[in-house]
């Protein structure tokens, strides 16, 4: 319980820290999300029902600080970011059994694929209210691109986290260390 | 699947329903509340950046912060006396508006705000400023700097406001363009690949005819931007099937924002 409490304040934490990260103008635009990674890694090393608690958490956190009622209007509704962010723990946690075993690798890359699947789900529902389908390399950019860069950052996110988990005694941690 | 795992998984879909049902207002409401509980964090690492910032471009001596003084003040009486100048032409052109049964032109009522944070998401170009309820700020107020548009208020706290930019696609601003009858709406685009993105003006007649340079200004239709803001200067026109559409650069500089005006009313 002391790690899923520190995981939510690191949920926290990151999701400020996001807001002044300045976009990479290099990659059109591309924003850095650090708040994916921590679901993810704790979406393997959580049991379900805290794995849905914290993606339930960075998935409220996500809509009430940056989606955009226009008018009377929703373009993605308050809720929809906790469904994708639950969905995608989902499956990093149907991935637990390589975990245990001490397989990260593929856990590293989903993590990155799975951060460009919200953004790419998030774009579709614009799109669909929006109306007209544009796909332009700059959106690709930005869909891909932090997706890469979140596979580049997870292995030393990671490796930050299962320490912590390591030092408060968090018993759902892999039973063979590999890190 | 276990016993708890299955009235864990109940639980969350209960309350994630509960969340998928609430409407713009209420989304806006807990927004709010969010944005109010997180704005000592926001106004923090604000406060840290512009000191990073202040260190990376370095430290001014005392030479020439006294040089920059000295120019302000020179600056601040010229603008004075302008003022004072422009004050008689408006005291003026109301009189001869009245005479000739206009209605006087106001004033605008302007808030100062520092902004805090830019572009919190990838689909949705915003800003977070540092006024809000408590300063007479609401929803849908028009936000301005010096050079020009900005942007407006839309979700409000307490004290932070979230300002949507001209440059998003959902902020559409109706606009008139200098020396012409010409009236259209501008608005972002849906994905810009640019820290500074253009502008759309559609919605021209096909014998508009725009030259690069032109300006265009908000025509006050709408009722939620003033007329006479200027919003950029036309860098391309094209003519369309039905209708014709200019490009803009917009007059402010959004990816340097430091300070702006918010409109709160009329003097």
């Amino acid at each position: 319980m002391i790690f899923f409490a520190i995981l939510l304040v690191l949920v926290f934490l990151a999701q400020i820290i996001e807001l002044f990260i300045p976009p990479l103008e290099w990659m059109y635009n591309a924003h850095i999300y650090i708040v994916p990674i921590i679901v993810f890694y704790g979406a393997m090393a959580l049991p379900f029902p805290l794995m849905l608690a914290l993606s339930f958490f960075a998935g409220l956190l996500l809509d009430a600080l940056t989606m955009q009622p226009i008018g009377t209007r929703v373009e993605i509704a308050l809720g929809w970011s906790i469904l994708v962010y639950a969905v995608l723990a989902s499956i990093m946690h149907g991935l637990r059994p390589l975990f245990i075993r001490g397989r990260w690798e593929i856990h590293c890359i989903m993590s990155g694929v799975c951060t460009s699947l919200i953004l790419l789900a998030q774009y579709l529902m614009i799109t669909f209210r929006r109306g007209s389908i544009l796909f332009t390399p700059e959106a690709w950019w930005q869909i891909g691109g932090p997706g890469v860069i979140a596979m580049i950052m997870a292995p030393l996110m990671f490796w930050v986290l299962h320490s912590i988990g390591d030092a408060t005694g968090n018993p759902f941690l892999p039973e063979r260390e590999s890190y | 699947m276990n016993r708890s795992s299955t009235v864990a998984l109940l639980i969350f879909v209960a309350i994630l329903g509960y969340f998928l049902s609430f409407g713009a207002e209420s989304t806006r409401k807990l927004q709010a509340g969010f944005y109010q509980l997180v704005s000592p964090f926001l106004t923090t690492g604000s406060g840290l950046e512009k000191q990073i910032t202040a260190m990376r471009t370095g430290l001014k001596s005392l030479e020439e912060l006294e040089r920059d003084n000295a120019d302000l003040r020179v600056e601040n009486r010229s603008l004075k006396a302008t003022n004072h100048a422009l004050r008689d032409v408006e005291r003026e052109v109301n009189r001869l508006r009245l005479a000739l049964n206009y209605r006087e032109r106001d004033v605008f009522k302007l808030v100062p705000a520092e902004i805090l944070t830019r572009d919190a998401s990838t689909w949705w170009r915003t800003v977070t400023i540092n006024r809000g309820k408590r300063d007479g700020i609401q929803g849908d107020m028009a936000v301005v700097t010096d050079a020009g548009l900005v942007g407006k208020t839309t979700t409000v706290s307490d004290s932070i406001s979230v300002v949507l930019l001209v440059s998003d696609e959902n902020c559409r601003v109706a606009a008139s363009v200098e020396g012409t009858r010409e009236q259209g709406i501008v608005a972002g685009e849906r994905v810009a690949g640019a820290l500074t993105p253009f502008l759309d003006l559609n919605f021209l007649s096909k014998q508009a005819n725009l030259q690069p340079g032109q300006k265009a200004y908000t025509s006050g239709v709408g009722g939620v931007f003033p007329s006479g803001l200027l919003i950029g200067t036309v860098k391309e026109y094209r003519v369309r099937e039905l209708d014709s559409q200019a490009r803009l650069l917009p007059a402010v500089d959004l990816s340097k924002l430091e300070d702006v005006f918010v409109v709160t009313g009329r003097k």
